[in-house]
């Protein structure tokens, strides 16, 4: 879906010229990167925004995207400049976005400093989280709720809350690649989902080999792909080609021969099943029985095994290479195709930098990823001190998920929540269409403008409306505190500091303007400070990360 | 009713500024000038609404062939018999549970469409979904079949809810250029004021709608963003002003999938503009259980679809709307072990509307002749139907939306 083979396959004859392709500029322009600083010169103080678009007239002919009387300068390699823009940029990128204290501190470090102290988070003290978590447990049994909602609050907490942010960011980014669906290992099972959510938190910044086959064992995963179903006489082709298709080398670099022979490899992978919740015969009450049952899922805790007699041992043929393979050298063998290298390299880029892959940058993560035997923490450290990501171009390129819009606001603003009244079974992420633990295919999640669309514009807006006016709240008689906002005294301050925090002050004069009027027609703080910060939030610059 | 060009017409400081509106506008207008054969009739008033089954329903318990021995001999747990099923024709049952339905096709309203899939039938949901919506088998499409089709009926007045979705994503079919609001909750579909509705004329709203304006269309995501904020807050009014007016004519059962059909019948006697409405109904992977969860199933369908008839029928705006179903793919013959069915192959489509020729419509599947270890030989193309509700209902070609020539089927009137 979003690797580099399929996110712009090769349109068939039968596409035809489409309305937006004559839009001129808009769509093209996109796509080539127009970035925020092409717009936006000046300072972040408020004072000096002013529109300068260099090379781009508003008056393009139409049906001509590329089409422009000045060349626009490469912004591939024009620099971030400005050290708190180049903080905000990577807190939002490594992590869900910093506050000021954060981006205070990030911007008065090397590229390399910034790196490590994000990458190294093992030696990071995340102990409030924990007490957070701690003090009000979320039930990760949610089944009687379809939505699963407390497994939802519970990631959101720790992303909105931890202090290691790239921790949870390539959790996040995993659970986007190594996909499983809630709904198919059934509520009931959900429990499952959070171990292989911690799977992807304990081992965030692996060597990919090692990932792949702790993931080929991960309980979800065999449910979730079927794996666990897979027998010598009726070998389940489902992982094997996802393994290959998705997870690895990607479409095209394999033949259906390799599918089936891999899915050999994988037979006889099993999980052990649960323990039975009654004897036979026992009569129980309804209520007993849900009980019982519910004891049993809780108590679930199923270990992975190879069960000899399914699984088919003899000799394979895969990827030019015979022997009797079984599961864990398939993947050596994946690992080992130069395609694997290129699709993964390039998927990371684009998870940090930029959905358009930079060829010359990532050519030199493949070096990395095959000198260091696969090391996504030294790929990644390359890409955050590379200068593509601290290009104008990667600057505001992406869409924000509805998580990172969630999370981003909540870490900006430094507001207090438990999502319990966000996330529910009316509202939440769902009218994002990102809800955690549910991706919307085995192909993960979509990236950029997919995400916008007229429902999912409200859905977000009225996240901010609900956070910032604390709606759903038992007892709401007052707003919500918005700590990032408290130094402010006047409706000007208010605009400012907001502007600053969410969107790095980087909006047109007529922006701020619009944003001051409203401000100083508000004169209870409170208000105005929610005012303010909802429609920041729910500005167009705060859709892009 | 506020059209999108009566929106850009009418001021707002939208066209000030010469971005996404206005530049749509423009764009929308040149397509038309350069595009004539693929412009469709702007004063159609043609409405599909597909309704999607998602997990794969089981054709052969939908339309059962209950005098078909090796069906009963296959079916020995789950099947429809004889004595259950609702006569139709060739020895064909419909499942208990579609009366409605049932009367509708003794008026001659239901066409079904029997043996539908596609060549080397694909047996995973994701793989075999995205082969119907993109619609192509071979080549994953980046967008939808209905997406592409839209592109090329839209003319310059765009209309937000010209393509509809009752949801929460776009769904895949729908992906293309034209944006498709997605309403999951019609309270939902709204600016909230500290989680009440906001009133009309808010300030807050209004400050925001500027800032969208203002947004450069030169900027990242320019016209996108715009666009999708304007379409946005066009189709929420539009929607809270319908909702004052629409009275159903029949009352819709008590189930999402009813109050889904009751907002398309909305969308549609409120002249909302929609060509193109789609809705899911979900919980088809029926691999045990069948029985119950399967007929709880056709009774949700039968008492949604069968009051949208009938609403819209009362309304007098039957004449104006097909619904097609259809499912990513159909169960497999034998039942399993576990009172269910795995997943299958071909499967059954149905075709429901005034204007539909009603009656069975394709080869019927061999029950002897299974393919892939017990499963449908499909005997017609999904583009097969693609293609007549493109042509014969939509009113564009179809050759260039599905790469060629597809035979079109008798459910609609050629």
């Amino acid at each position: 879906m979003d690797d580099p083979e399929s996110a712009k396959p090769p349109r068939t004859p039968h596409q035809l010229r489409s309305r937006r392709a004559i839009l001129a500029g808009s769509a093209g322009l996109v796509a080539a990167g127009a970035t925020a600083a092409m717009v936006y010169a000046g300072g972040s103080d408020g004072s000096g925004s002013r529109l300068v678009v260099p090379g781009i007239a508003s008056d393009e002919p139409l049906g001509s995207p590329t089409a422009s009387a000045t060349p626009a300068p490469d912004l591939g390699k024009m620099p971030i400049e400005d050290p708190r823009r180049r903080a905000a940029h990577l807190l939002r990128r490594a992590g869900f976005g910093g506050n000021a204290r954060e981006i205070a501190e990030f911007a008065g470090l090397s590229r390399e400093a910034a790196a490590d102290r994000l990458l190294n988070f093992e030696a990071v003290d995340n102990s409030a989280l924990d007490a957070r978590l701690a003090a009000k447990p979320y039930e990760l049994l949610d089944y009687q709720n379809g939505l699963a909602l407390d497994m939802q609050r519970w990631w959101l907490t720790r992303m909105a809350y931890t202090a290691r942010p790239l921790e949870e960011r390539m959790t996040f980014i995993w659970h986007g690649l190594l996909t499983s669906q809630l709904s198919k290992i059934g509520p009931q099972r959900g429990k499952l989902m959070v171990r292989q959510n911690e799977l992807f938190r304990s081992m965030a910044l692996p060597k990919y080999d090692e990932l792949l086959k702790a993931v080929s064992r991960d309980p979800a995963m065999l449910l979730y792909l079927d794996n666990a179903d897979s027998t010598k006489a009726h070998p389940n082709e489902n992982y094997a080609r996802e393994l290959m298709e998705l997870f690895s080398i990607g479409i095209g670099n394999y033949s259906e021969e390799d599918v089936r022979e891999s899915a050999r490899a994988f037979t006889g992978w099993r999980i052990t099943a649960p323990q039975r919740t009654a004897e036979p015969g026992t009569t129980l009450t309804d209520e007993e029985r849900r009980a019982a049952l519910r004891a049993a899922a809780l108590a679930y805790e199923p270990e992975f095994y190879i069960a000899e007699k399914q699984h088919d041992a003899g000799q394979k043929t895969f990827m030019g290479e015979t022997g009797n393979f079984g599961g864990d050298d398939i993947i050596d063998i994946i690992m080992k195709q130069p395609a694997t290298s290129k699709r993964m390299c390039t998927r990371l880029f684009q998870e940090f930098v930029r959905y358009e892959p930079d060829e010359e940058t990532v050519a030199a993560l493949v070096e990395t990823w095959e000198s260091t035997h696969f090391d996504v923490r030294a790929v990644i450290r390359q890409i955050l001190v590379s200068d593509a990501f601290y290009s104008e171009a990667a600057y505001r390129s992406f869409v924000r998920t509805p998580v990172d819009f969630v999370v981003g606001l909540v870490r900006s603003l430094e507001v207090e929540t438990d999502f319990r009244t966000l996330i529910t079974r009316q509202g939440g992420m769902q009218t994002m269409n990102q809800v955690l633990f549910e991706p919307l295919s085995v192909a993960g999640w979509p990236k950029g403008p997919a995400w916008l669309s007229s429902g999912t514009f409200f859905g977000r807006v009225n996240f901010a409306d609900a956070l910032l006016y604390g709606a759903g709240r038992p007892r709401a008689k007052q707003l919500p505190a918005i700590p990032a906002l408290a130094a402010a005294t006047t409706a000007d301050a208010t605009v400012d500091l907001a502007l600053e925090r969410l969107v790095d002050g980087q909006v047109a004069a007529e922006t701020r303007d619009a944003l001051y009027a409203h401000a100083r027609s508000l004169t209870n703080p409170a208000e105005r400070a929610a005012a303010v910060a909802y429609l920041v939030a729910s500005s167009p610059e705060f859709q892009l990360a | 009713m506020l059209s999108r060009r009566d929106f850009v017409r009418g001021g707002a400081a939208l066209v000030s500024i010469g971005t996404g509106a206005n530049s749509l506008l423009k764009g929308a207008v040149a397509f038309a000038a350069q595009n004539p054969q693929y412009v469709a009739d702007p004063n159609s008033k043609k409405t599909l609404i597909l309704v999607q089954l998602a997990g794969g329903n089981d054709g052969l318990n939908t339309v059962a062939p209950v005098s078909n021995p090796a069906y009963r001999s296959a079916r020995r747990v789950i099947g429809v018999t004889e004595a259950e099923g609702l006569p139709l024709t060739n020895g064909f049952a419909f499942h208990p549970k579609l009366a409605g339905m049932k009367a509708l096709w003794d008026a001659g309203k239901v066409g079904i469409i029997q043996g539908v899939g596609y060549p080397e039938q694909d047996y995973s949901h994701f793989k075999s979904m995205a082969i119907w919506q993109g619609g192509d088998p071979k080549q994953p499409q980046p967008d939808g079949w209905l997406g592409r089709t839209m592109e090329q009926m839209e003319s310059e007045a765009h209309d937000p809810f010209f393509g509809f979705n009752v949801g929460s994503g776009t769904p895949r079919e729908m992906q293309g250029d034209v944006p498709v609001p997605s309403v999951l909750d019609r309270d939902d579909y709204a600016f909230k004021l500290a989680g009440q509705p906001a009133p009309a004329g808010d300030p807050r709203t209004a400050t925001l709608m500027k800032l969208y304006e203002q947004y450069p269309a030169q900027s990242p995501y320019g016209a996108l963003l715009e666009t999708t904020a304007e379409s946005a807050v066009l189709s929420s009014q539009q929607l809270v002003e319908s909702g004052k007016s629409y009275k159903a004519a029949v009352e819709y059962p008590q189930t999402s999938f009813g109050s889904g059909m009751s907002l398309l019948s909305e969308a549609v006697v409120n002249d909302l503009g929609m060509r193109v409405g789609h809705i899911t109904l979900g919980g088809f992977d029926t691999h045990s259980n069948e029985l119950a969860d399967h007929a709880g199933l056709m009774e949700t369908l039968d008492q949604g679809l069968t009051a949208f008839y009938q609403d819209l029928e009362a309304q007098g705006k039957a004449d104006d709307v097909l619904v097609v179903t259809w499912s990513e793919f159909g169960r497999r013959v034998a039942e399993n072990a576990n009172g269910g069915s795995d997943h299958g192959s071909a499967a059954i489509c149905f075709a429901l509307g005034k204007n539909v020729q009603g009656g069975m419509f394709g080869e019927i599947p061999s029950l002897d002749n299974l393919i892939d270890k017990g499963n449908l030989q499909y005997t017609v193309d999904f583009r097969s139907v693609y293609a007549t509700i493109i042509e014969r209902w939509l009113g564009v070609p179809s050759v260039p939306l599905l790469g060629q020539e597809w035979a079109k089927l008798g459910f609609l009137p050629g």
